[in-house]
């Protein structure tokens, strides 16, 4: 990939107002690594703490959220595939704030329950959707499950515009869904 | 009951369980990758100490966590409910949470966890690191 290709993926980058982008297999390591830099790039930029502390943190609930994701499917078909189609993007929104998009490939028969719940929480305001985090940081683990059902919650309540998602059908197993948190 | 002294690293807390000088410390940032796998042996450690804590001892309890995801909230606040069972039975509890006084969130952060305990705390802005 020489010339016109790079040149091309920079110009994308660009109009997307992209700072950081990370595209493949999400591991602990990786995240905290990406974590620190986007913290070091914003402090830098001399951005107020509590907006450095907020994009930090709804960039490491969406890239772990992601990332349980990827690891619910461990030991069946769908690992490889789906922990290899994670991608993780920062960047500036015209309006000047930030942006943090995840996007990875989910299984079609779990896409419904994935936008009911996001869809419950969208309409939302800070008030109801403080109580629903006390609310949900407070139920019994019931199973062991790795994560506590608040990451989506906490990412609404951080970000200044509701969250946005998508989804883009790839074929009768897959689609691949974004979440977009403006912050 | 043994000292438990656990250091830090870039997702994790330093943690400093230490049942001679009833002091219970949680210092840094958290964010592992299970959090509830990490949190677990320190819960241990706690409902053990706590039960064993005569009721003239008072453990003094100091956070300093400038940023805890999602899933380690839900431990701090297990632990937080811990430590209150404990308070209300009797023992004497006490916890300070420091926070950075520039940043807003980590604060906010704090006074939510402590809206709903009963044992006496405090919130105090920490010197610049």
């Amino acid at each position: 990939m020489i010339g016109n290709d790079l040149l091309d993926i920079q110009r994308t980058l660009r109009n997307h107002g992209l700072l950081i982008s990370f595209s493949g297999r999400l591991t602990q390591a990786i995240i905290e690594e990406l974590g620190a830099a986007v913290k070091k790039y914003l402090e830098l930029e001399e951005s107020p703490k509590s907006d450095i502390f907020n994009i930090f943190s709804i960039f490491i609930e969406q890239t772990q959220n992601v990332k349980n994701y990827c690891a619910s499917k461990e030991g069946t078909d769908a690992y490889d595939l789906v922990s290899n189609s994670c991608i993780i993007t920062i960047g500036k929104t015209e309006g000047g704030g930030n942006y943090i998009c995840s996007g990875n490939l989910v299984e079609n028969k779990e896409i419904q329950s994935l936008i009911t719940k996001i869809d419950s929480i969208i309409p939302l305001d800070k008030t109801a959707l403080k109580k629903l985090y006390k609310e949900t940081l407070k139920k019994e683990i019931t199973e062991q499950t790795n994560g506590a059902g608040l990451g989506l919650i906490d990412m609404a309540r951080k970000a200044n515009e509701p969250l946005a998602y998508s989804v883009a059908k790839v074929d009768e197993h897959y689609s691949f869904f974004t979440l977009k948190t403006i912050v | 009951m043994e000292t438990i002294y656990i250091e830090g690293t870039k997702s994790t807390p330093e943690v400093h369980l230490d049942p001679e000088k009833n002091l219970i410390q949680l210092k840094g940032q958290s964010y592992p990758e299970n959090a509830f796998k990490f949190y677990e042996p320190i819960f241990d450690w706690l409902e053990q100490y706590l039960d064993e804590l005569k009721e003239e001892a008072t453990v003094v309890v100091d956070f300093i966590l400038p940023y805890i995801n999602t899933s380690s909230s839900k431990c701090i606040m297990m632990f937080l409910e811990k430590c209150d069972e404990a308070f209300l039975a009797g023992k004497q509890v006490k916890l300070n949470w420091y926070y950075h006084p520039d940043n807003e969130s980590e604060l906010e952060c704090a006074e939510e966890f402590v809206e709903d305990i009963s044992l006496p705390f405090q919130i105090i802005p920490r010197e610049e690191e």
